[in-house]
């Protein structure tokens, strides 16, 4: 199996170059026979990278040392589930994956625009296929390929990194690379509207779905990473603005732009290039997180290697798409002129554009901040990095005014928004605003940073609130419906509108729980069996802790386990039920780590109580069971409102699938129009 | 052995289905289809889903009477223009494609769009693409889309 998946990598090179070649020589003469088979060979491409990363997995199931690849990531004891998601726990794996992933979106496109939007498809195919081929001849030439073999077979495996041994680290990786390459058809047909001349609205009208699916799964697997981060590496944060996280976070930031500015472009025909530009940055963008990942050029908790030839191709082939795509563009410049112009400073248009240019910002001192290791080692010889200081003092003000748009962006109007039009719709929010300010600072919250962060929550959730509650009264007043229904019927109708404000407030109760960071303590006692210890909350009650004692086991080898203490804590707030926390340290067998921390972590909706088992005083004793050994030190964090980034991350996660939900009227109306011959109408109601 | 002829086999199976189309000349269909919108109809959608959210934001309190009524004069001229652009495309392309009931429906509702309709209600003279009547809320629905 595993040689017929090498064999089959091979295969897809020249059917990826068939396909590649035949897509543009397809949409240049017009050729429909060319353009099917471009199109075959995408379904080839992916069926062949099918059986090669079968052909991986089947190597990890059958503990295949002889691949360097298997070796170097699993051994006999692993657990089958580590096994499984092998795939993807190294660089090699992973670049295959990301092509696998790559083809399943590109069949998927194929597959449904084979009856439609046809002056497409042939320069959709033939990009699909560069990149694609791109991947292929990454995994075969740079030295990357899974399926290299060692001169030897070793009795076993080095193993997994127990880190990454964590369910949230196996759903982790997919999910982003979901998010990078879905946004590969966007970028497609922004290529393809380039070279077939169609370069009004109608590129993005057709793969709005994809962007907002791509979307979805990066913001939903930058999350993952953050809860990874926090349960698994064992000091009590979610985001270190480690090179990799910010590689992820930059096409995130240039997504959320382009989510935004292409509504101007549908509704004013206006920012076509800078549109361009937004999606040619995002598609390069995930690829160079890919590659910063995947080169170890900067020094991060993920990078996986340290190799320059992987660089080198990457960089080369950013560097052609960049000066491919720039050379369209002017190209086609006279095509891309705005149709319209912005009215006035106060419009709805201008609050679309400061959101633009402030997401840009963010994603260009992220940038800088993450390659500034790289600048100074070219000019002084040494890696200087920048550290977390720098990217909160820069990212804090972003975010603050971006927040603010957040709230000012749905009320203000389009064009030009008039004195009473502001009056009307902000005198309520702000005031709202400013007395969360002047509660809060009375409850004792001093920290100016969150205490304007919250304040302008306030604003923000009020402004939507209110648009949902004036919506739904206008509709039960206009329809005679109850409010229920007249709230579910407002949603649905436009689900586009309602899906993206519910999108707002996830992305509110975020920053909500970013600024409760502000409020974090950290207590550490160094405790024995039976000691009380007690810890204020900054909400005012008290957890008093109760050290149990500490457990020891020995493991023979099992799942790679040399040993395992757990130290048991039992807690309770203002003397309520006592609850039992447990928190570990591990030490594995197969790497010369460190002793791995486990936490212990309470959660409730105000804050999460975080157990950190830093150190075991005597750890030769405790492995004798000494019972003098017992004594520990133990951290006890107090990390208020870290609960409600799930939370926003759920309401964000619901609120794009309701916008990508295919809208009932919509197809309707279309069906309407393509059968009755009813009036154009239909569509605008 | 075993192993070789897969490998042939799956390579083979590829090289049909990839090269069948090109030898035995069959088409993937190049044409635009009878439902994809031409660039005047996207427009044209788009100028009266504008109007749609005027008229919402009007109904749900945001806009006062004065800014309503600016906006949609603004709105309504560009809907104009949007189907005449429209019609003109279709004529210059020879004839409607989607058939003559169409070229009557926008000749009427262009008319519409410049004499108003009236609701059915109280009589105010509303534009056509006006989901309410602007004055009292009534449903216009039937009023002006008969």
């Amino acid at each position: 199996m595993t040689i017929l998946g090498e064999f089959a990598l091979w295969i897809s090179l020249p059917v990826a170059a068939w396909g590649m070649a035949l897509g543009y020589a397809g949409g240049r003469t017009q050729r429909g026979d060319l353009v099917l088979s471009a199109e075959r060979s995408i379904y080839a491409v992916f069926g062949l990278l099918i059986l090669a990363s079968a052909g991986v997995s089947a190597a990890f199931l059958g503990d295949k040392f002889e691949y360097w690849y298997v070796a170097s990531y699993s051994n006999r004891d692993l657990e089958l589930f580590y096994k499984v998601t092998g795939l993807w726990a190294g660089q090699r794996g992973s670049l295959l994956f990301w092509a696998l992933l790559l083809g399943l979106f590109s069949s998927i496109c194929v597959f449904t625009n084979r009856n439609k939007n046809r002056s497409f498809m042939p320069y959709v195919a033939g990009v699909l296929q560069t990149i694609l081929l791109f991947f292929i001849v990454v995994l075969l030439f740079a030295d990357v390929n899974p399926f290299e073999r060692l001169d030897f077979v070793p009795a076993d495996g080095q193993g997994l990194n127990p880190q990454l041994q964590n369910y949230w680290m196996t759903i982790h990786p997919p999910t982003l690379y979901l998010g990078f390459t879905a946004f590969t058809i966007p970028f497609a047909f922004a290529v393809a509207a380039l070279l077939n001349g169609r370069l009004d609205a109608r590129w993005i009208q057709l793969t709005r779905r994809w962007i907002l699916t791509s979307w979805l799964f990066l913001s939903v697997g930058i999350v993952f990473g953050m809860r990874w981060a926090y349960e698994e590496l064992g000091w009590g944060g979610y985001w270190f603005w480690d090179p990799v996280e910010n590689a992820s976070l930059l096409p995130w930031l240039t997504a959320t732009a382009f989510l935004h500015s292409i509504q101007i472009q549908e509704n004013r025909g206006m920012l076509k290039v800078w549109n361009m530009s937004l999606v040619l940055m995002t598609f390069l963008l995930t690829i160079f997180a890919t590659f910063l990942t995947r080169s170890g050029l900067i020094e991060s908790v993920h990078s996986f290697a340290q190799e320059l030839k992987i660089a080198y191709i990457f960089l080369s082939f950013m560097g052609s798409v960049l000066a491919a795509c720039v050379v369209l563009i002017l190209y086609r410049l006279p095509q891309l002129r705005s149709e319209n112009q912005i009215e006035s400073f106060f419009s709805r248009e201008s609050a679309f554009l400061f959101n633009n240019l402030l997401l840009l910002g963010a994603a260009f001192s992220v940038m800088w901040g993450t390659m500034f290791p790289l600048i100074s080692e070219g000019f002084t010889g040494q890696q200087i990095s920048v550290g977390p200081p720098f990217f909160e003092k820069v990212n804090f003000p972003i975010g603050l005014f971006l927040l603010t748009l957040v709230g000012v962006g749905p009320v203000i109007a389009w064009r030009r928004a008039t004195k009473r039009n502001l009056q009307k719709n902000f005198s309520v929010p702000v005031i709202v605003g400013a007395v969360t300010a002047v509660s809060l600072w009375m409850l004792g919250a001093r920290h100016e940073l969150a205490l304007v962060t919250w304040s302008i929550s306030a604003f923000v959730l009020t402004v939507i609130v209110t648009e949902f509650w004036k919506g739904t009264k206008a509709r039960a007043r206009i329809e005679g419906e109850g409010y229920v229904l007249a709230f579910f019927h407002l949603i649905t109708r436009n689900r586009r509108r309602w899906g993206g404000y519910m999108v707002h407030v996830g992305f509110v109760m975020m920053c909500i729980a970013f600024a409760g960071a502000a409020y974090n303590t950290d207590n550490r006692f160094n405790v024995q069996p039976g000691d009380v210890v007690e810890v204020a909350s900054p909400f005012g009650h008290t957890y008093s802790l109760t050290y149990e004692g500490l457990s020891m086991s020995i493991g023979r080898g099992q799942r790679n386990l040399l040993w395992q203490a757990i130290a048991t804590v039992s807690v309770s707030q203002d003397g309520g039920p006592a609850q039992i926390l447990t928190t570990e340290k591990r030490q594995y067998t197969n790497r010369d780590t460190q002793p791995m921390t486990e936490v212990g972590i309470r959660s409730i909706v105000r804050e999460d109580l975080y157990l950190i088992l830093s150190a075991l005083n005597d750890t030769n004793g405790a492995l004798r069971a000494d019972p003098g050994a017992q004594g520990i030190d133990l951290q006890v964090l107090i990390k208020p409102l870290v609960g409600w980034i799930w939370f926003g991350c759920l309401m964000l996660a619901i609120g794009t699938i309701v916008a990508l939900w295919p809208s009932v009227d919509r197809t309707r109306a279309a069906t309407r129009v393509a059968t009755a011959g009813e009036p154009a109408l239909a569509g605008a109601d | 052995m075993t192993l070789y002829l897969g490998v042939a086999l799956v390579a083979a199976a590829v090289v049909l289905f990839i090269l069948q189309p090109v030898v035995k000349g069959i088409h993937a269909s190049l044409e635009r289809e009878d439902d994809e919108l031409t660039e005047t109809e996207a427009r044209k959608r788009v100028a009266l889903l504008a109007l749609r959210d005027v008229e919402y934001d009007f109904l749900a309190g945001k806009l006062d009477e004065h800014d309503y009524r600016s906006l949609k004069a603004d709105l309504t001229a560009e809907a104009l223009a949007a189907l005449e652009a429209d019609e003109e495309s279709k004529k210059g392309a020879g004839g409607g494609r989607v058939g003559d009931d169409l070229e009557a429906e926008i000749a009427r509702m262009r008319t519409e769009l410049r004499a108003g309709g009236a609701c059915p209600s109280c009589a105010f003279v509303n534009e056509d693409g006006s989901r309410f009547c602007s004055a009292c809320g009534h449903t216009l629905a039937e009023a002006v889309t008969p």
